[in-house]
């Protein structure tokens, strides 16, 4: 195994490879206070890529509702179990990552589902964390909560998936750092299914392939932004590129909520594959369920969304979340007014700081009549 | 009791020594023949010597195997002069030939090196400069040559399909736009993998010159049959005798076994070393 530095555990680690990072990292930010669970990102996907035969059960994009919810089921429950204590010494990750609690004779630690894993995509929806007794009342954190996990491939820097494969079918694109099966190489032998423990590959079992999210890349090529991302009608979902740390930009979106404003964390960084897609996470959870999920910053970024209305760049960026189908890779903010560019500096989004609200008197001034608002 | 049950266990082995099953071979001999069998059950093998090669785990590569499974295969084999064909035999308690999230199938497979000689490459699927050509038998492909249907339904009866988009109108059913819609939502198959199908037989003929280099061989020439019954898989793969083999000459073959139900697949697998196989007139 080599040695490599994963930026989100604070050390470096064991990894299979070298250390190899893209041009170009790929990565996301889901708002989880704002995602509804219409699962109108899952049907994107399957209906845009997984309608074929064999595909039937799998959902490259997929909802669960915390604190119960999983698919397949228990995938991050039976994993954190299996890996044991995972302590951190502030910033730094003291236990050990995947790679590095992989047992004698495997490359990563991670087990597979079998089919009736796959089988209740519903699990646990809606269901609150307990029983609301009688005299609570609402206050942050929730006594009782609950919320909605959005989940595509999180495209990670040090892919378990590919550290798996032991025929090397599965490879990260250097110009954008997607991380995909070749359906031309893949023999199906499920290492990758097993060493993804985010459980973001899938087995057709009529091809006989392993098949996974490709983060829409023929869009992305285009610069337009993946179909869960666009479909989303809760506008949770800003795709962009990342740098590392010390290359931040604060005028490149994802830049600036990971590592400027740290309000966005990556998902089980303890598993240490420096996964991409980042979470604003949920402001009503418990911070205990919240670091063990999100990571030790997850206090602090929670802190720092709640402060968002008092922070006009930060919530002008939240602004353009969903505001366009454009990848945004440059923002800023003119006052009132939020603008988003695309690579080469052109415009692509232009949007108001505040919605303008207009106040129609109940009683119309012409007629004399009190409006109804009946059709 | 023990005492009561000795003569009777006595009286069993007696009975096995005296059957007419093959005699055992210390190596593997291919039997000259007139005909090469189809299957497993043809009478033609009780002719062959059979060889009881002990399989390892697969332990040289990650993922390794590091609890073995199948203890053994008996290995039989003839030839006609133009092709070669093994008979491999291995107790197993259920056959798994459906294919699924973790649902591995049962198979083996035949190992020769791709050029006869002294310096034999690595047995574990050959090393660069030195490649080795592979016999590959599966259960869920002998299910589909067998009559299986490959739709989701044929692997799960009560599986609910809403809507395929290639089976609604205006395209017709067995139209070429039709397929061609299909071929597009199935990226293997319109990657050309052969491993997604249309399959035709049960064996696929590979090349491989190191661990996690196997490929499809340009010529399919391997075929096979295999049959589970008794709790034992009997598989019969037949490919082209290595050139040059004469009578009385030696090459050598090592031999593989997958038990889906231990989760074995790739190169979790119960293996062979290379073992000698000699040509022999037939009596």
């Amino acid at each position: 195994m080599a040695r490599v530095f994963n930026w989100q555990i604070g050390r470096e680690m064991s990894y299979w490879y070298p250390e190899a990072r893209p041009q170009r990292q790929f990565a996301a930010v889901f708002d989880i206070n704002k995602c509804i669970a219409c699962q109108t990102c899952t049907l994107a996907c399957k209906t845009t890529w997984t309608s074929g035969k064999g595909q039937e059960y799998m959902l490259w994009n997929n909802v669960e509702t915390k604190p119960y919810g999983s698919y397949p089921l228990a995938y991050d429950v039976k994993l954190l179990e299996m890996l044991g204590g995972q302590e951190w010494e502030g910033g730094r990750y003291a236990g050990r990552t995947l790679f590095e609690a992989a047992p004698a004779g495997e490359r990563v630690l991670g087990w597979r589902p079998g089919h009736e894993d796959y089988s209740y995509p519903n699990t646990g929806e809606d269901d609150c964390a307990g029983q609301v007794d009688h005299g609570e009342y609402l206050s942050l954190p929730h006594a009782q909560w609950f919320f909605y996990l959005a989940r595509i491939c999180n495209h990670c820097t040090y892919p378990a998936c590919l550290a798996s494969c032991p025929r090397g079918s599965i490879y990260k694109r250097p110009e954008d750092g997607v991380v995909l099966v070749d359906q031309g190489r893949c023999r199906g032998y499920q290492e990758c299914v097993r060493g993804c423990p985010y459980k973001k590959v899938f087995y057709n079992p009529l091809t006989g392939t392993s098949e996974k999210c490709i983060a829409c890349f023929p869009k992305l090529e285009q610069g337009i932004q993946p179909q869960c991302f666009v479909n989303c009608i809760g506008k949770i979902r800003l795709a962009g590129f990342i740098s590392t740390p010390d290359k931040a930009r604060p005028e490149n979106p994802i830049d600036y909520l990971v590592h400027i404003r740290k309000v966005a964390l990556p998902l089980f960084p303890q598993f240490g594959l420096e996964p991409n897609v980042y979470y604003i996470p949920p402001i009503h959870a418990p911070e205990s369920f919240n670091r063990q999920v999100f990571g030790p910053g997850a206090a602090q970024a929670v802190k720092a969304y709640r402060e968002a209305a008092r922070d006009a760049d930060l919530a002008g960026l939240l602004c353009l979340f969903g505001s366009t189908e454009m990848v945004v890779s440059r923002f800023r903010r003119q006052g009132e007014t939020v603008i988003g560019t695309d690579e080469k500096g052109a415009e692509v989004v232009r949007v108001p700081l505040r919605e303008p609200v207009v106040v129609r008197p109940a009683r119309d001034p012409r007629t004399q009549l009190v409006r109804i608002n009946c059709p | 009791m023990r005492r009561r049950h000795g003569w009777l266990a006595g009286l069993l082995l007696a009975a096995a020594a005296c059957s007419r099953g093959p005699k055992l071979a210390n190596e593997v001999v291919a039997v000259e023949t007139a005909q090469l069998p189809a299957g497993p059950d043809d009478r033609a093998w009780s002719g062959a010597p059979l060889h009881r090669a002990g399989l390892l785990p697969q332990d040289l590569v990650e993922p390794r195997v590091l609890t073995p499974t199948t203890a053994e295969v008996a290995v039989q084999a003839l030839t006609n002069g133009a092709e070669i064909a093994f008979r491999l035999e291995w107790p197993d308690d259920a056959a798994d030939d459906t294919p699924g999230p973790a649902r591995m199938v049962d198979a083996c497979a035949v190992q020769l090196p791709e050029k006869s000689g002294p310096d034999l490459p690595e047995p574990q699927m050959g090393q660069e400069g030195r490649a080795v050509q592979i016999a590959y038998w599966r259960a869920d492909w002998q299910a589909w040559v067998d009559g299986r249907g490959d739709s989701i339904r044929d692997l799960y009866p009560n599986a609910a399909i809403d809507h395929y988009p290639f089976e609604a109108k205006p395209l017709e059913p067995g139209s070429a736009a039709r397929q061609e819609m299909e071929r597009l939502y199935s990226p293997a198959m319109a990657s050309g993998n052969r491993r997604a199908g249309p399959r035709k037989s049960p064996v696929e003929s590979l090349l491989a010159a190191g661990p996690g280099t196997l490929s499809p061989a340009p010529n399919q020439d391997a075929g096979g049959r295999g049959v589970f019954q008794n709790s034992r898989w009997s598989v019969v793969i037949r490919r082209p005798l290595p050139q040059g083999l004469g009578r009385d000459q030696r090459t050598h073959v090592a031999f593989a076994v997958w038990q889906g139900s231990k989760q074995e697949s790739g190169a979790r697998k119960m293996r062979t070393g290379w073992i000698p196989l000699v040509r022999r007139a037939g009596s």
